[in-house]
């Protein structure tokens, strides 16, 4: 008998409140995305080429799985709580017949239990296809057929998601099941209706807003500024400005609403109902709006912070060389081609390159005074003269700086023009071509120098007059993306070992001949010769090495770390915030139930009720959403300018894309929602269609 | 004179054949224009139900209820909305004001939900507001409200689109005796100045009192009327507790 009505009422439970039952769910399969990390390919694959880095992203993973748990906690106490809300006269009635409250309790554990045991059960089914798509999916855009897929299934994951998800469920249920029995049976029977806060004159709410915006401005303008990343006081004062500004500007909202109701039209149907209901809402729920919109804000900067590093670690060079090799022991430069060539040939390795050829550079070595060995006084004086702007003057700062550059012999850098495809480039003598890594540039500054050095202006170097000539070249010179130039100078053979004097650094680029890739993927043939390279003893002999997979893996970690993680944070927040609000407003709802009633004696078609009840849970959600989208306009430029590198900060229009993008998800997201909580609200304002006198 | 509300034969039975309650057992009566009528009976007599069956707020078993020569079990949709807030306005014994609409507002709530304009409804609003003294809380909430003004309120709102008939629920029950007599001087005011014709279910004697015919219902039929003819307010109330101490009697002690 007891364990029928547990098993009844569990499902009625589950039934009748969907949204809540699918936030069970969610939160379990965020438990185990988190925890699953380690277990997924690319991390795998990224453990076996820079364990150091993943260790120390792997140990993150507890204070991730610590801020998930707290957060789901919220969301999981706010659901509880309604559900036991909308049954507070149920267990009056329980206690009235003389139910021990401690069998009430352990009834509702019961059939707690059976929700959470249902909802792992999904969960955790959904949660392991979900990192199983996950890994395809991040295998096939970043891999390109490097890293090969295996199921994965991680138990200790698993465990933990279980674990943590049964504490948070039941640290939950402990506080509101105590809240809930040490009520008076008579206040469990009564119908609950919202008490009165006592009401301050509008201009108080009115001067909040206003003192709210003005803060929230204030953050931005520091955030933008780049204020805000001087020091880490500075950091905390813009946090602290934009956590009380979106506060105050929520607290002070009710007077902007009460605005609207006077404002409307009062001809439309019920607009004077529905204001005077957002407006209730707005008053009793301003903090947990104000936190919803962070939340939605935070997700927002995660998003665009994440698909922002994305995109830019992305823009590395095409691949071109798979292997570098490096002498430190820095004997005889010239020598170590050859050596490497008599090393590889005896240990039978030499077939599986396709090319292995020098990349020299160095240094002026012959000038007498090393202060002002490079000159480009034209060069500068031209830039001067173009009209003001934010590129022309970053320029101007950089070059500034230029006096001593590198050099780079131009028959080694026209090998790898010709490896990468592309034409080479002649130089006549005392003619030079800039070369500039992309990362410290951007294409608006490349293309503002290129248009000069078209006119080939005349710099001097080491006192000789050179012609700046030729595009701006690009290519990277070595595998490893962490060794870059931000302008070097590429000279004719003849002249290059003439100004290094023969003191030059050589790196041998190494590309893998077909014979080495047949068969198997990038990864395994590289990981195969690597294998091979340390087999032979290479360390030994003072040569370094390193390899494509090496360098795409150190930035794949950089990207999997930063958009990964990223993103998953703003899923997380944007269920969080979405599902509080939802929450809410049906809690609300079930309070002020009786009005509806009223309004149905009074001739209210049930069409009616629901356009208005629609309309309120658009305002009421989409407030917070709208505050943190024009937020996050002013956010996700802040972060961009706090955090990308120069390469990414001229791209306004791709920063448009993403934002636009990350909105556009916001809406369809933000549209699920509300669509789930309109159908919430429609089937409970059905249940108000008959009603029945109180007598 | 045409009868209002035509009321024949309703029979209304709650529950399962085996165990079925009988609520009314076949009551007809009318209600002509500008009356003012009173149902009492003791709790479990059939008048709450009577009330809600008229409301809509529940469908009768059997018989017909006529307004205006419209049936009303015949209504569906749009229809018995236009009813159920232009025909008939609905005093409550709680008010059932909302409690985040001021004053004002509420009244002007069945204005809003049947598409009248706020023009229209200005006239109709500021004479109720004098007439019921309440013009100074029109921009108050319930909350801020005596339990007498509230009242007021609710038959402001009761009243603004000039309904048919207006059916009050014991209007009295929650309030003290003074503002009870209140209420029902205005309402028996509007009765005589406009014409109203009112339905009121109550059990206390002293509203009553105020009523120009009462109907006595026990165990879901009719089984007294009293006309008040000429006789003093005092008069009448002393015959109403005559009544009532005999249905408190039992139906052997019948007149």
């Amino acid at each position: 008998m007891f364990s029928d009505l547990i098993l009844r009422n569990s499902r009625r439970s589950r039934r009748e409140n969907g949204l809540f039952f699918s936030s069970l769910v969610i939160s379990i399969v965020a438990f185990y995305m988190i925890l699953s990390l380690s277990k997924q390919d690319v991390m795998v694959f990224l453990a076996k080429m820079e364990s150091d880095a993943v260790n120390k992203l792997l140990m993150m993973i507890p204070v991730f799985y610590g801020m998930t748990l707290g957060i789901l906690f919220f969301l999981i106490y706010f659901a509880c709580k309604y559900q036991l809300e909308r049954r507070r006269k149920e267990f009056g009635v329980y206690l009235m017949m003389g139910m021990r409250r401690s069998k009430l309790f352990t009834m509702l554990l019961a059939e707690d239990l059976l929700s959470s045991i249902l909802a792992l059960i999904i969960g955790l089914t959904v949660a392991v296809l979900l990192s199983e798509l996950i890994s395809l999916v991040t295998a096939k855009v970043v891999g390109m057929g490097i890293i090969g897929h295996q199921f994965t299934f991680s138990l200790s994951a698993i465990c933990f998601t279980i674990a943590g998800f049964l504490a948070i469920k039941l640290v939950a249920f402990l506080i509101l099941s105590s809240i809930i029995s040490r009520q008076e049976i008579g206040t469990l029977l009564a119908h609950s209706s919202g008490n009165e806060k006592k009401q301050k004159p509008a201009f108080v709410y009115g001067s909040c807003a206003v003192f709210g915006i003005m803060m929230l401005t204030a953050a931005y303008t520091m955030a933008i500024k780049r204020i805000a990343w001087y020091k880490t006081g500075l950091m905390l004062l813009t946090m602290l400005l934009g956590l009380f500004g979106t506060i105050l500007l929520f607290y002070g909202m009710r007077a902007v609403i009460a605005l609207l109701v006077k404002a409307g039209k009062s001809d439309r149907k019920l607009h004077v109902f529905t204001f005077r209901q957002i407006q209730e809402n707005v008053i009793h729920q301003s903090t947990s709006m104000a936190i919803s919109s962070l939340l939605i804000l935070a997700a927002l900067c995660c998003f665009g912070a994440g698909i922002g590093i994305a995109t830019t670690s992305r823009q590395a060079g095409d691949h071109v060389l798979d292997y570098t090799f490096h002498d430190y022991s820095a004997d005889n430069p010239q020598e170590f081609l050859p050596h490497l060539q008599t090393v590889l040939k005896k240990n039978g390795l030499e077939s599986q390159f396709s090319q292995l050829f020098e990349m020299r550079i160095g240094h002026v070595r012959t000038a007498e005074n090393y202060s002002k060995v490079f000159q480009m006084e034209s060069v500068m004086e031209s830039l001067r003269s173009l009209p003001q702007s934010e590129d022309r003057d970053v320029l101007l700062n950089n070059l500034s700086y230029v006096d001593y550059p590198y050099l780079i012999c131009l028959s080694d850098y026209n090998r790898l023009l010709e490896a990468a495809g592309k034409p080479a480039l002649t130089l006549a003598e005392n003619e030079a071509a800039v070369y500039q890594d992309s990362d410290f540039t951007s294409a608006a500054r490349t293309a503002m120098l290129g248009k000069i050095l078209s006119g080939h202006p005349e710099v001097t170097l080491n006192g000789n007059p050179v012609k700046l000539t030729g595009e701006i070249q690009s290519v990277d010179l070595v595998t490893d993306r962490s060794i870059t130039l931000s302008f070097a100078l590429i000279l004719p053979d003849e002249q290059f070992l003439h100004e290094t004097n023969g003191n030059n650094e050589v790196y041998v680029n190494g590309i893998l001949s077909q014979e080495a890739t047949k068969g198997g993927s990038l990864m395994t043939a590289i990981s195969d010769m690597n294998a091979r390279l340390d087999g032979i003893g290479l360390p030994d002999m003072f040569i370094e090495y390193e390899s494509y997979l090496q360098n795409i893996g150190r930035q794949l970690f950089y990207m999997v770390a930063a958009s990964y993680i990223t993103i998953y944070l703003a899923i997380i927040f944007l269920v969080v915030a979405n599902t509080i609000m939802g929450v809410q407003f049906l809690m609300n709802q079930q309070k002020t139930g009786c009005r509806y009633q009223t309004l149905v004696r009074l001739g209210a078609t049930y069409q009616t009720l629901c356009a208005s009840a629609r309309k309120q849970i658009s305002w009421f959600m989409g407030l917070p959403v709208f505050v943190a989208a024009i937020s996050s306009i002013f956010g996700v430029q802040a972060l961009f300018t706090g955090l990308l590198s120069a390469g990414t900060q001229g791209m306004q229009g791709e920063m448009l894309v993403v934002s636009a993008a990350m909105i556009f998800l916001l809406c369809v997201i933000e549209c699920i929602y509300m669509t789930a909580i309109k159908r919430s609200s429609d089937r409970y304002l059905l249940t108000l269609m008959q009603p029945q006198r109180e007598e | 004179m045409e009868p209002i509300l035509n009321i024949e034969n309703l029979t209304k039975t709650y529950g399962a054949v085996p165990n079925q309650t009988k609520a009314l057992g076949g009551i007809s009566f009318q209600v002509t224009p500008g009356e003012f009528l009173g149902i009492m009976g003791s709790s479990g007599s059939g008048k709450s139900t009577l009330l809600n069956c008229i409301a809509t707020v529940i469908k009768p078993s059997g018989g017909s209820i006529v307004m205006e020569g419209k049936k009303l079990q015949s209504l569906g949709g749009k229809a018995l909305a236009e009813y159920r807030g232009k025909t008939v306005g609905y005093l409550f014994q709680n008010f059932e004001l909302l409690d985040n609409l001021t004053g004002r507002e509420n009244i002007l709530l069945p204005t809003s939900l049947h598409g009248v304009t706020e023009k229209e409804s200005h006239l109709r609003l500021k004479q109720l507001a004098e007439y019921l003294e309440i013009t100074d809380v029109l921009d108050k909430f319930p909350m801020q409200m005596s339990g007498g003004q509230r009242q007021r309120v609710a038959a402001a709102r009761a009243m603004i689109l000039h309904p048919k008939l207006i059916l009050a629920d014991e209007p009295t029950g929650a309030l003290d005796s003074k503002n009870a007599k209140n209420i029902m001087e205005k309402l028996s005011g509007l009765n005589r100045d406009e014409q109203a014709t009112i339905l009121m279910v109550t059990h206390d004697s002293n509203a009553a009192s105020f009523c120009k015919r009462i109907l006595f219902i026990q165990d879901g039929v009719i089984f007294h009327e009293l006309r008040r003819g000429d006789e003093s307010q005092q008069d009448f109330y002393r015959r109403i507790l005559k009544v009532m101490a005999q249905l408190g009697g039992g139906s052997c002690n019948v007149l």
